[in-house]
């Protein structure tokens, strides 16, 4: 069993190490490279294709930082969803369907991100359990319709308790751990990852310094669908 | 080293220390934005508005005191949650204070102003 474990192990280790799985980040994204490269981005509120309802609100309130500190201009989520839903629109999906001019008109956005709860489980094995999130992110120009950036991150956390030796505290333990997990560093985390991807922004101090890093596992780019 | 483990460990690393420091890339100050703003989210009303109101003037606060951009949106947010207590004139004051910050802000400041009701509020 350990002989099969290490061998699975070593296969993904060295596929992992092939040259052609990542790309720079010029290479992945180059449009992010010219004047095609936004400023001010709209955060359309988080599309949540899980069962957890309270997800979005994790997503929500997590994202505008690490988009401003990547260097863009994010345009405040919960303002963008207030506005919409004054007009009728209560749903990311159907923001999904509207021409992305909008938001240049609107906003002056230059590009919009649509973000996807893709997961968020919490799966139990009676005294072992684990939180397992996964998100998909899309930018979007307003002006050209192309796809400017994606990519999804996906984390796991072990939210089992300490064993206490006896298995019914063991249960009610972990029950408690994985309920009062807190959930807004796992997202901000999930949001982390993601951004390792993506190029920085006018207002970063890495702006156009860091097209060749070799950070886009193409995997994750290509897993990230529109 | 697997890149993996290495851009984990680099992420938590940096998140470890988020609360109470600026930016490596652009040396804003975030305080505890996300906290006082899922607070508000999931138990809505005067307390937890008050409370994310005092953290956005705290992230203004000490932004200002330690010469460093005020990050995008604060000012913008500030107003918007001003306003909707009712402090027109104050929030006026801070969507104006926004557009000096980030001129790109201009376009979604006027749609906000509109959308508040606040084009005839003078500070």
């Amino acid at each position: 069993m350990n002989k099969l474990i290490l061998a699975s192990a070593a296969l993904i280790f060295f596929a992992g190490c092939a040259s052609n799985q990542w790309q720079t980040k010029i290479e992945a994204f180059p449009a992010m490279y010219d004047d095609r490269q936004p400023i001010t981005i709209v955060v359309v509120p988080a599309i949540n294709k899980t069962t957890a309802a309270s997800a979005s609100n994790y997503f929500n309130v997590t994202i505008t930082e690490p988009v401003a500190n990547q260097g863009y201009y994010p345009i405040p989520v919960e303002i963008v969803r207030d506005i919409f839903l004054k007009e009728g629109i209560v749903d990311s999906q159907m923001i999904k369907g509207m021409p992305t001019s909008i938001f240049n008109k609107n906003f002056g956005a230059d590009a919009v991100l649509f973000v996807t709860i893709q997961k968020w489980d919490t799966s139990y094995a009676v005294i072992a359990a684990n939180v397992s999130v996964g998100m998909e992110y899309v930018l979007i120009s307003t002006t050209t319709n192309e796809i400017l950036w994606k990519y999804s991150a996906t984390i796991v956390v072990d939210t089992s308790a300490q064993s206490s030796g006896f298995i019914l505290a063991d249960i009610i333990s972990t029950a408690i751990t994985t309920a009062t997990t807190d959930y807004v560093p796992i997202a901000k985390n999930v949001n982390a990852q993601a951004f390792i991807a993506l190029p920085h922004g006018k207002y970063s101090k890495q702006h156009r310094t860091d097209m060749d890093e070799n950070v886009v596992y193409k995997v994750l780019k290509d897993a990230a669908v529109d | 080293m697997n890149k993996f483990l290495l851009a984990f460990f680099t992420v938590s690393a940096l998140l470890i220390t988020g609360c109470t420091t600026t930016n490596a890339n652009t040396g804003y100050y975030w305080g505890n934005y996300s906290g006082t703003l899922y607070s508000l989210k999931t138990s809505p009303g005067k307390n937890s508005l008050d409370k994310h109101i005092e953290e956005l003037q705290s992230i203004i606060d000490y932004s200002n005191k330690k010469g460093i951009r005020v990050p995008p949106g604060v000012h913008a947010e500030l107003g918007y949650r001003l306003a909707q207590t009712n402090r027109n004139s104050d929030a006026k004051a801070e969507l104006n204070k926004e557009i000096i910050t980030y001129p790109e802000s201009r376009p979604f400041i006027e749609r906000v102003t509109i959308f508040l009701g606040l084009e005839g509020i003078y500070e």
